[in-house]
């Protein structure tokens, strides 16, 4: 990857989640209201951890140096500047963000999946797309693209070139979903269970479905869930948003819009 | 009294280490000048008003390899003052290995008091004789947040190489 380190497990005191803002260019609302939950979040100095698709694209680090990169770049940098750390989880959109950019902002990756506590509580972080596997095509797709010699190759060319695939990839992704039966587009539930089994957890925090909620089930027999992260949008028709932060005990998700 | 000079990418520092009140440390700290561990070290902790700690990261914020902690010397007579430069250690009063830092101001409260894990405090091994003004630039520096650690420099503050100028 373009990280030389990810963290496999993170210690957390006061964690605020999010994913799947897909910030880009002409999101005026959206973007203000991600900076305005970094200002209620400096003071706190706990940590902001990011699961991934912060960005709609990200063709490489260069996109730091201007537009949405920048932008987003020096609101994170004033949280860590304040005192608050930041994790950033790769997505599927943004899966190219480097050590230029976490060196820049201070933000510190994590791999996917991550292990942490909560509330006393072991949880799994992830980004979620690793569990749509009956989205066969997808999944080769992704271990495509997250292959370091892919990378390197990829990120090789100069960034016009870069920004012309990705945005001839996004529209076929977007052309592909509308043709996707509803299911395969979300994590199958095996995939799930066997990743909870594989880190001996009960608990699982994903975004990347788009589809917020908390799934309580088994796994071999023992009570386990999933909370899933809602995207953002306040630009769109539907509005959307949100975190999810840990109130003594209790995982609570926060909605707006 | 050995003299070690660090060339850093705010200006240079010469260490006068004093080996009288301190001989187990200085010879751990100038065992890693002579292998070269300071060079490419960040001071990667930053504190106005306090100190500048570095030694024991690269650029990056990896963090390098190191040999066996080191017995405390503080109770030496040495005392934390402004510009003195003392091992830094984790919770453990001998487990200092390369990391060092610099006071910026006269830290009584980093001063041994007692042999115990409390009050062992940190051991002076030295004292900067030239270049306190850079050392003034250093602690000056605006800093953040990176993942566990605290007041990183957001520019990095590299110790490119750091040499024994007189044994």
């Amino acid at each position: 990857m373009s990280v030389s380190v990810a963290l496999a497990s993170v210690e957390l005191r006061d964690p605020t989640f999010i994913s799947d803002l897909h910030l880009a260019r002409n999101q005026p609302r959206t973007l203000q209201r991600f900076m305005q939950l970094a200002e209620e979040l400096a003071p706190r100095r706990g940590e902001l951890v990011i699961l991934g698709d912060l960005f709609e694209y990200w063709a490489g680090d260069e996109e730091a140096a201007q537009g949405i990169g920048a932008v987003v770049g020096g609101v994170l940098r004033s949280l860590t500047r304040a005192g608050a750390a930041v994790y950033v989880m790769h997505g599927n959109r943004d899966v190219l963000l480097g050590d230029g950019f976490g060196r820049g902002t201070g933000a510190v990756f994590l791999a996917d999946p991550c292990r942490t506590i909560l509330a006393g509580e072991a949880t799994l972080l992830s980004h979620g797309d690793a569990y749509c596997t009956l989205d066969t095509a997808y999944q080769a797709y992704r271990r495509r693209v997250r292959s370091p010699l892919w990378q390197r190759v990829f990120l090789s060319a100069p960034l016009a070139i870069r920004r012309a695939l990705i945005g001839e990839l996004r529209h076929f992704s977007e052309a592909g979903k509308k043709t996707k039966a509803a299911q395969i587009m979300d994590v199958t539930p095996e995939a799930i269970q066997q990743a909870l089994r594989y880190a001996g957890v009960h608990r699982m925090i994903h975004g990347h479905t788009h589809r917020p909620d908390r799934h309580r089930f088994t796994v071999d027999g023992q009570a386990a869930e999933r909370w899933v992260l809602p995207d953002w949008d306040l630009d769109g028709e539907r509005k959307r948003g949100g975190y999810l932060q840990v109130k003594g005990s209790e995982l609570t998700v926060t909605n707006f819009g | 009294m050995p003299t070690v000079r660090l060339k850093t990418t705010m200006g240079p520092i010469t260490l006068e280490l004093d080996h009288e009140h301190a001989p187990r440390t200085v010879e751990n700290f100038l065992s890693y000048v002579r292998s070269g561990h300071y060079n490419n070290t960040l001071f990667h902790r930053v504190i106005n008003g306090f100190m500048i700690q570095g030694g024991g990261f690269e650029p990056g914020m990896r963090q390098k390899p190191t040999g066996k902690s080191i017995q405390n010397e503080a109770g030496n007579g040495l005392k934390n003052n402004k510009y003195t430069i003392a091992m830094a250690r984790t919770s453990d009063p001998h487990s200092a290995t390369a990391q060092f830092f610099i006071n910026v101001a006269d830290n009584d409260f980093l001063n041994f008091t007692a042999r115990d894990a409390q009050n062992w405090g940190y051991c002076v091994f030295g004292r900067v004789t030239a270049g306190t003004e850079v050392v003034d630039k250093i602690k000056g520096v605006a800093t953040m947040r990176y993942g566990m650690h605290q007041d990183v420099p957001d520019q990095e503050v590299v110790i490119e190489t750091a040499e024994i100028e007189s044994d």
